[in-house]
């Protein structure tokens, strides 16, 4: 069959449009995944048959889901503060309270030498992404601080770390570059410990001196929702 | 719907920006719905299935950018691949299909060629139509319906060998008319 003489293009195309369709067999469906990652012609001919196939759903009208999918959405997401805290931040990836002991005893006896009583209200997050970094996240908004604590994964070669805040309807906010370390603090500004329930905490890798200008310019590389303790 | 709107919005869904994750929900998400409903056909399925799609939208909107696809492609395609995966998940050995980013893809994808894939696909409804009228349905079972190259044999009553060269021709024969 003349449609069958070897034309590694079109064989190509065959490939990368039976993966969108979803009628590869488990060995075409692992050559492309392999090649989506080392070969931007192939992942290019990919976008191109997602971008053509996805004009077969213009005709489908808009339904608008019922309110609960919304809040099954955002219970999935941003669990209520009823689950006990603890469950959220530490025990997904085995941690043990005691690295909320040592958080805090690395946090506090230096930030208020004078005072061995802790804040009344502390706030804090894990921030984590799709990179290696984990950083722990304290803020004592009374001490005007945030303590974090490097876990694991540092700043790619020739970048820095640098501190995000991010509150609704706004546009991110710098804490400034993370200084070398794997426990150091930043300040926490006045009006951002005020609302600190609402700030989502992100760290993007940016060029030595941090975002040129006060907008970040990297990947986020870590992020998590700030929550009382 | 504003393309620049929407890619903004992603954008500040991956800076995990809860009021533009809202935002984008209100846009989007009777869209995305539409696309489950047709695919699921049944409303309890579909609304897991939107479900579903909100959340690996909140959890890789970072990856949106490596992918090059335009945003409402992306959203389209996670909420179809999404549906299409519960679709099969009870068939034995069901692989789910691979969304777009979630993957690494390598890098360099030029701009220009998803831009004429683009003015193309406003293209691709016309000429599913001047297709021979089993190839156009054939195409449209495995997009919309999730149908497998075994259901599709079955239901145009032709060897497993055959349609896949049947719909290869119907690809083949897509492609140049939309490029025309």
């Amino acid at each position: 069959m003349s449609e069958d003489v070897q034309n590694p293009a079109e064989d190509d195309d065959f490939l990368a449009v039976e993966y969108v369709l979803g009628l590869s067999d488990s060995e075409a469906l692992e050559e492309c995944i392999r090649r989506l990652r080392s070969d931007s012609a192939f992942a290019a001919r990919v976008a191109g048959w997602q971008e053509r196939c996805v004009a077969m759903t213009d005709d489908i009208a808009p339904v608008a889901p019922r309110k609960k999918v919304k809040q099954a959405i955002l219970a999935e997401l941003f669990p209520k503060k009823s689950v006990p805290l603890l469950d959220r931040l530490w025990v997904w990836k085995g941690f043990t309270i005691a690295s909320l002991v040592l958080a805090g005893y690395v946090a506090f006896p230096t930030l208020r030498p004078s005072d061995p009583v802790l804040p009344d209200t502390v706030y804090a997050t894990q921030l984590r992404g799709d990179s290696a970094l984990e950083v722990l996240a304290v803020l004592d908004p009374a001490g005007g601080e945030i303590a974090l604590r490097r876990l694991v994964g540092e700043a790619p070669d020739g970048r820095v770390l640098e501190l995000w805040a991010i509150l609704p309807d706004q546009a991110p906010i710098s804490l400034g570059v993370i200084p070398q370390g794997e426990a150091v603090r930043v300040a926490l500004p006045e009006a951002l410990g005020a609302v600190a329930t609402q700030i989502t905490l992100a760290i993007t890798d940016e060029p030595p001196g941090g975002a040129p200008n006060g907008a970040p310019t990297g990947s986020v590389m870590a992020a998590g929702a700030v929550s009382e303790l | 719907m504003d393309r620049t709107e929407i890619e903004n919005l992603i954008a500040r869904v991956a800076l995990k920006d809860r009021a533009a994750f809202d935002l984008l929900y209100e846009r989007v998400s009777a869209k995305l719905f539409g696309v489950c409903l047709r695919v699921l056909n049944k409303r309890a399925a579909a609304e897991d299935a939107v479900q579903d799609t909100f959340v690996k939208i909140w959890n890789n909107a970072d990856r949106y950018r490596a992918n090059g696809l335009s945003p409402m492609t992306w959203l389209i395609t996670i909420a179809r691949n999404t549906s299409i995966d519960r679709l099969r998940a009870r068939r034995k050995g069901h692989m789910d299909l691979n969304t777009p980013g979630f993957e690494l893809v390598a890098p360099d994808p030029s701009p220009e060629q998803y831009a004429v894939a683009s003015s193309e696909a406003a293209r691709l409804s016309g000429c599913l139509d001047t297709l021979e009228a089993d190839r156009g349905s054939a195409i449209r079972g495995a997009y919309l319906d999730g149908q497998s190259y075994a259901d599709l044999a079955a239901k145009f009553n032709v060897p497993l060998n055959t349609m896949r060269t049947w719909l290869r021709r119907g690809l083949i024969a897509l492609r140049e008319c939309m490029s025309q």
